[in-house]
């Protein structure tokens, strides 16, 4: 059946959906921060696994063990160069700042990506990216699922460092109240790169999956940054899973409106959604704060 | 006061630039100009001087342009359909706005953005087809009358936003920006105020969708919604000197130079130095052009 | 010893402290004391490193802590319990005790230390799992104040200690205070229920419109008519 497989599809891009808004939400969550340039980084990372794997022959799976690091490394310089600038003010002047640093930062990777690597359309096509694993009638790409399984792992393993590791805990405290979590000797300032750090890693992480599962341009980064929108305010502040599971939703969403109204209504669907989400319930389907 | 002078100078230089040549490329830079001014001056209003950001503006453009180019090419006088562009996008701005302001400042950006994207699409699969001036009206097509409409347009935009914000209106504006619960606390109606703003932001980046649609001899309709045109409003307007009158003003020259300059060399790269300027304006010198400006005349005066 | 002198901190251009000048010794137990918008809270949280100050600078140990962010001023020694506990409310009672001792200084001791925690407060440990949100006023106290102990300081702020808690409860946190004094902690509680304060400090501070007005023994100021007249209300004057 036509709808099972677009839901099953959905439910596939959901998880990276997923993995893109956890990062957004850290960042958002933790220094209280809109980076709209989260997408760019995602398309970033792409073209790195992407570059990788064409040029010395890398597999995109095996790159993440780079991209994230590197992609990490890059979220201490821009925290360094620009956010920690951001991050001076009160929270109301917090986020119109931050909106407009990150879209003066969209601007210069969106129009460096075009320079350096032209607007045509990436993928990296390994040698099993048609493998195909058939349930009944259903065909589920392995490429696809295998990113699902991948970015989930990621979030357990980020969920685990929130929740057991002293800094991951430093983390949280400083999210839920960063006075009180400075009276307890928490170093603010380098929490906050931290946090800013890893949620850029989780964008490259993400960007890599999309680059061998789907395809990566310079202008996916527009397109993400909503997506990773959109399901931070469906799924609320404060639960890694619940972006999972958010970005999830949108997926299926997404392919249920594909069968009903057509492919080019697919990302109207989302927009509406989030429009609707932020009217009615602004803290989110499953959130805490709003 | 030696603003206002200036402006009019400006103003009378770009009209009498007909008189001297009767190129197309320096009409169609004039046009241009005329086009960014307006733009930054209609979203200045409410983003500048409202402290509202409304990342949507090409929703309104887009729709003030759809409305006009689809009356205007149905034989309807350009006078009304240019009105009717400007009411469209107005009735859609209250329309979202009131539901709109509801949401704190963050996800307001966002909200519009999301709406501007959602129109962009959908007009572009309900009108892929490029649309284009009737043959008919091809070969009477003349630069000159769209040259002057646009430089009407652009004193229209910074003329009435100079007088509503020297308004009693304008001063709420202003001080809603400032501390919205102080304003509320004297009585100064923040969400009616910040609906006014947006009412005439919208009304004016419309009309400026109009006089766009009216310029170009074939176009995209989804075109006019691209995110790039709120991107030009947001980057002039910052650039120039958000918050004030002549900084858009400032930028839009600044930019359109710039950019045609640039544009016969590195194709895109404008858009990269302006993401770097507008950077380092936002963290260094929120002023813009205009409080670069006085601080070299500041510095100047005090070596003389 | 804590030492500050000529303190001056503003809310913008607001002031909010004035020329203060207030010692803590080693071991001492001082109140401050003083009507609500005094500045008190004001004075705690620019000790711990929360506001900076204008001028006047603030010692402990001979060193200075005004120039130090929040978690030197920690590691330091110095910690605050800040007004309505600040408790991470959505971290079990473990978590907020463990996040307590971040420090490296305190990280070491961290799990010697819970258990002092836990025999000082045994109720903390029967609720080691539970959310800290979900404990009742008085339990939430004793882990605000587990909390700051776990970062093994050697002066105590307390900032309000006993707001919103009944007699009873205020009785057995005033007792845990003592307790703590008595093994050599230095403490200065900022109280609005007075006479609870002044029985247990040996020196007190008024603080009023962001001056110290007044100085002395901690029962010397209960019997002082100014305070009576203004914190121990209508009845102490007479009045209904």
């Amino acid at each position: 059946m036509i709808l099972t497989q677009q839901l099953v599809l959905g439910l596939l891009v959901g998880g990276l959906y997923g993995l893109a808004a956890a990062g957004l939400s850290l960042t958002f969550g933790v220094l209280r921060i809109l980076n709209v340039a989260h997408g760019e980084l995602l398309m970033l990372g792409g073209y790195a696994a992407f570059w990788l794997f064409a040029l010395w022959g890398i597999d995109p799976f095996l790159s993440l063990l780079g991209i994230g690091p590197a992609m990490f490394i890059l979220g201490l310089v821009l925290y360094w160069a620009l956010f920690q600038f951001v991050v001076r003010a009160h929270e109301e002047l917090r986020i119109k700042n931050s909106l407009l640093i990150g879209f003066g930062l969209t601007l210069v990777l969106h129009t460096l990506a075009i320079h350096f690597w032209t607007a045509d359309e990436r993928a990296v096509t390994t040698a099993y990216a048609g493998a195909v694993i058939r349930v009944g009638t259903l065909a589920i790409p392995l490429v696809r699922l295998t990113s699902l399984v991948l970015a989930f792992a990621v979030l357990t393993a980020l969920q685990l460092f929130l929740a057991r590791a002293r800094w991951g805990r430093a983390i949280r405290a400083t999210a839920e109240d960063w006075e009180a979590a400075a009276l307890m000797g928490i170093p603010v300032g380098k929490t906050y790169l931290l946090a800013f750090a890893l949620g850029t890693a989780l964008a490259g992480i993400a960007g890599g999956l999309v680059s061998v599962s789907y395809s990566i341009s310079p202008s996916i980064g527009l397109e993400w940054t909503l997506k990773a929108l959109i399901v931070v305010v469906l799924a609320g502040l404060g639960s890694l899973f619940g972006c999972f599971a958010g970005g999830i939703l949108l997926g299926l969403a997404e392919a249920t409106s594909v069968v009903f109204l057509g492919g080019p209504y697919r990302e109207v669907i989302g927009l509406l959604l989030f429009l609707i989400i932020l009217v009615v319930r602004p803290q989110g389907l499953f959130g805490g704060r709003a | 006061m030696k603003l206002l002078l200036g402006g009019v100078l400006l103003a009378a230089g770009f009209a009498v630039v007909p008189f001297f040549t009767a190129r197309n490329d320096l009409l169609n830079l004039g046009v241009q100009i005329f086009l960014a001014v307006s733009l930054a001056q209609s979203w200045n209003l409410l983003g500048g001087y409202g402290g509202q950001i409304n990342l949507g503006h090409a929703a309104f453009f887009g729709l003030g342009a759809l409305a006009t180019r689809i009356l205007w090419v149905d034989g309807v006088p350009l006078f009304f359909a240019l009105g009717a562009g400007a009411v469209v996008a107005t009735a859609f701005g209250v329309l979202i706005g009131g539901p709109a302001f509801r949401l704190r400042g963050a996800y307001f950006a966002i909200g519009t953005l999301a709406l501007a994207e959602i129109l962009r699409i959908t007009v572009g699969n309900l009108m892929p087809e490029i649309s284009t001036i009737p043959t008919a009206d091809l070969a009477s097509y003349s630069l000159v009358p769209r040259y002057y409409l646009g430089l009407a347009l652009a004193i229209v935009c910074v003329v009435l936003v100079a007088i509503v914000i020297r308004s009693r209106v304008g001063l709420g504006i202003q001080a809603v920006r400032e501390d919205e619960a102080a304003a509320e606390a004297s009585g100064v109606g923040a969400l009616r105020h910040k609906l006014l703003a947006l009412a005439l932001s919208t009304a004016l980046v419309g009309l400026t969708g109009g006089v766009y649609a009216y310029y170009h001899v074939s176009y995209y309709p989804q075109h006019a919604f691209s995110p790039g045109w709120t991107f030009d409003a947001v980057l002039i307007s910052f650039i120039g000197g958000v918050g004030t009158l002549h900084g858009p003003i400032l930028g839009a020259l600044f930019y359109v130079i710039l950019k045609e300059f640039l544009a016969l060399r590195l194709v895109e790269l404008h858009l990269l130095i302006f993401g770097v300027l507008f950077i380092l304006v936002v963290l260094f010198l929120p002023g813009g052009l205009v409080e670069a400006w006085s601080r070299a005349r500041r510095l100047i005066g005090r070596r003389g | 010893m804590l030492e500050v002198d000529d303190l001056e901190v503003s809310y913008g251009a607001l002031p909010a402290l004035q020329r203060v000048n207030l010692r803590v010794g080693r071991g001492e137990i001082v109140a401050l004391v003083g009507p609500n918008g005094a500045g008190k809270s004001t004075l705690l949280k620019t000790i711990a490193g929360l506001m900076t100050p204008r001028g006047g600078s603030i010692r402990w140990e001979g060193k200075r802590l005004d120039v130090e962010p929040p978690e030197h001023i920690v590691e330091c020694g110095v910690a605050l319990v800040p007004e309505g506990r600040r408790l991470f409310a959505r971290m079990t009672v473990r978590e907020n005790l463990e996040l307590g001792a971040f420090t490296q200084r305190a990280q070491k001791e961290r799990r010697e230390q819970m258990e002092r925690v836990y025999i000082l407060f045994p109720r903390l440990r029967e609720r080691e799992d539970q959310l800290a949100g979900s404990l009742s006023g008085g339990e939430q106290q004793m882990l605000a104040l587990g909390r700051a102990l776990m970062g093994l300081p050697r002066l105590l702020l307390l900032d309000e200690p006993s707001m919103g808690l009944a007699p009873r409860v205020v009785e057995s946190i005033f007792a845990i205070l003592a307790e703590l004094h008595r093994d050599g902690m230095s403490l200065l509680v900022v109280e609005q229920s007075v006479h609870a304060v002044l029985t247990l400090a040996q020196r007190a501070y008024l603080l009023e419109g962001g001056k110290i007005v007044g100085e002395g023994e901690g029962q010397t100021m209960l019997k002082d008519d100014h305070i009576r007249a203004a914190y121990l209300g209508p009845l102490a004057r007479g009045t209904a």
